[in-house]
């Protein structure tokens, strides 16, 4: 007799432990599925506020860009060379210095005609998104008619990566000195070519640029410096 | 050992998507400077992903479903290995944007693909020991099941 009781009670211990790990694996199932949910979820959600962040595709460029609307041409002749740009990198500051003159030059020939790309790759190396309003700049000196001026003027004060950049404020003065007026000014201060920079960004990145400076002679990715672009127009023409 | 192990996986991830979350469009380009996609690919990708190196981190920080979030991880892993792998195969000159950054590196810079490779394998063998050994102290799945053992 009891030991029959006994053997029942082993067998409801052993269902009852049988049901309970039984649960737990429904659980640890389940607890698996909501996860695997939760991330996909979250995967969502961050390309969700991407779409929310992406500049529109029209946004308006400055008059004078080219016909693609994201770059700005400097001379008129017949090679083309794309360049690609930061105003916060220090590279390319470099370029600038090295080979600034020599575009210069090319253009004062005839030779070719410089379609400069500001782009923003590096808004997370300042405090105040330095290379979004710095191009965004640039573009409102574009519309001012002296890009290139502009555009040395701001390699030549470039701040140090890492800090708040240069304000507005400074980056109005800079315009102010190469005599834009009022219209220059509410332009910078007002972000008017922020989303068009954001455009030019990302079309930048769409043509496989994903560094700077990028120097593209005739559509073909040249070196950046002014012996192998010098080297490229000659042979282009 | 094991919560050691979850605990540092879990601010592994907290601190990549964190480094990257905050520009998203510069996350998408670091992707795309691996050329292995489409642009269009490439944005999506460098959307999704700090947000989803955020959710692996909170559920491993917490310990649940510690499994499978040890799973994922290591899948991850894994395509970030080959990614970078092939990257250096390719003779490209990238920053591999782990952590923030990305893109191409400036004349004169040297990439770092071994240190990279070997850090991110670091955290596979993190991830594996979690895979095979998911439960650890101090986890809201150890609370849930009562210490007994479990296949979360």
């Amino acid at each position: 007799m009891g030991k029959d009781r006994d053997k029942r009670q082993q067998a409801k211990r052993a269902v009852r432990a049988l049901r309970a790990q039984e649960q737990r694996r429904q659980r640890a199932l389940w607890t698996s599925i909501l996860a695997a949910l939760l991330l996909v979820i979250a995967g969502m959600i961050g390309y969700g506020i991407y779409l929310t962040q992406r500049p529109p595709a029209e946004a308006a460029p400055p008059p004078g860009a080219t016909a693609d609307g994201v770059g700005i041409p400097v001379g008129s002749g017949p090679v083309t060379i794309d360049v690609y740009a930061d105003f916060l990198c220090p590279i390319c500051r470099q370029f600038e210095e090295n080979a600034g003159e020599t575009l210069d030059k090319l253009v004062a020939e005839n030779k070719a005609t410089v379609v400069y790309h500001p782009v923003a790759f590096l808004d997370r190396y300042s405090t105040t998104q330095y290379s979004t309003r710095s191009a965004a700049a640039s573009g409102c000196a574009a519309e001012a008619g002296k890009f290139r001026e502009y555009a040395a003027a701001l390699f030549e004060r470039q701040p140090p990566e890492g800090g708040p950049g240069l304000s507005n404020d400074e980056l109005i003065a800079i315009g102010t000195e190469l005599g834009f007026g009022d219209t220059f000014s509410k332009c910078v201060s007002s972000g008017k070519y922020r989303s068009w920079t954001a455009r030019v960004t990302d079309e930048a990145t769409r043509r496989g640029v994903v560094g700077t400076p990028t120097v593209f002679v005739n559509g073909q990715p040249v070196s950046a410096d002014p012996q192998a672009i010098t080297a490229a127009v000659n042979a282009a023409q | 050992m094991g919560t050691a192990a979850r605990v540092g996986l879990a601010l592994v991830w907290l601190y990549a998507g964190a480094s990257k979350v905050g520009d998203l469009a510069a996350a998408g380009r670091a992707v795309h400077a691996y050329q292995v996609m489409p642009y269009e690919l490439s944005q999506v990708v460098g959307a999704a992903l700090p947000f989803v190196e955020i959710t692996l981190g909170l559920l491993l920080l917490v310990g649940v479903a510690t499994r499978l979030a040890a799973g994922v991880s290591a899948a991850l892993l894994v395509i970030f290995i080959a990614g970078i792998a092939s990257a250096w195969i390719r003779g490209l000159a990238i920053d591999c944007g782990c952590f923030g950054s990305g893109g191409e590196l400036a004349a004169g810079e040297t990439p770092s693909y071994a240190v990279d490779i070997a850090r991110d394998v670091g955290f596979l063998l993190l991830a594996g020991f979690l895979l095979l050994w998911p439960r650890t102290r101090w986890s809201v799945d150890s609370v849930v099941n009562g210490g007994e053992e479990s296949d979360g």
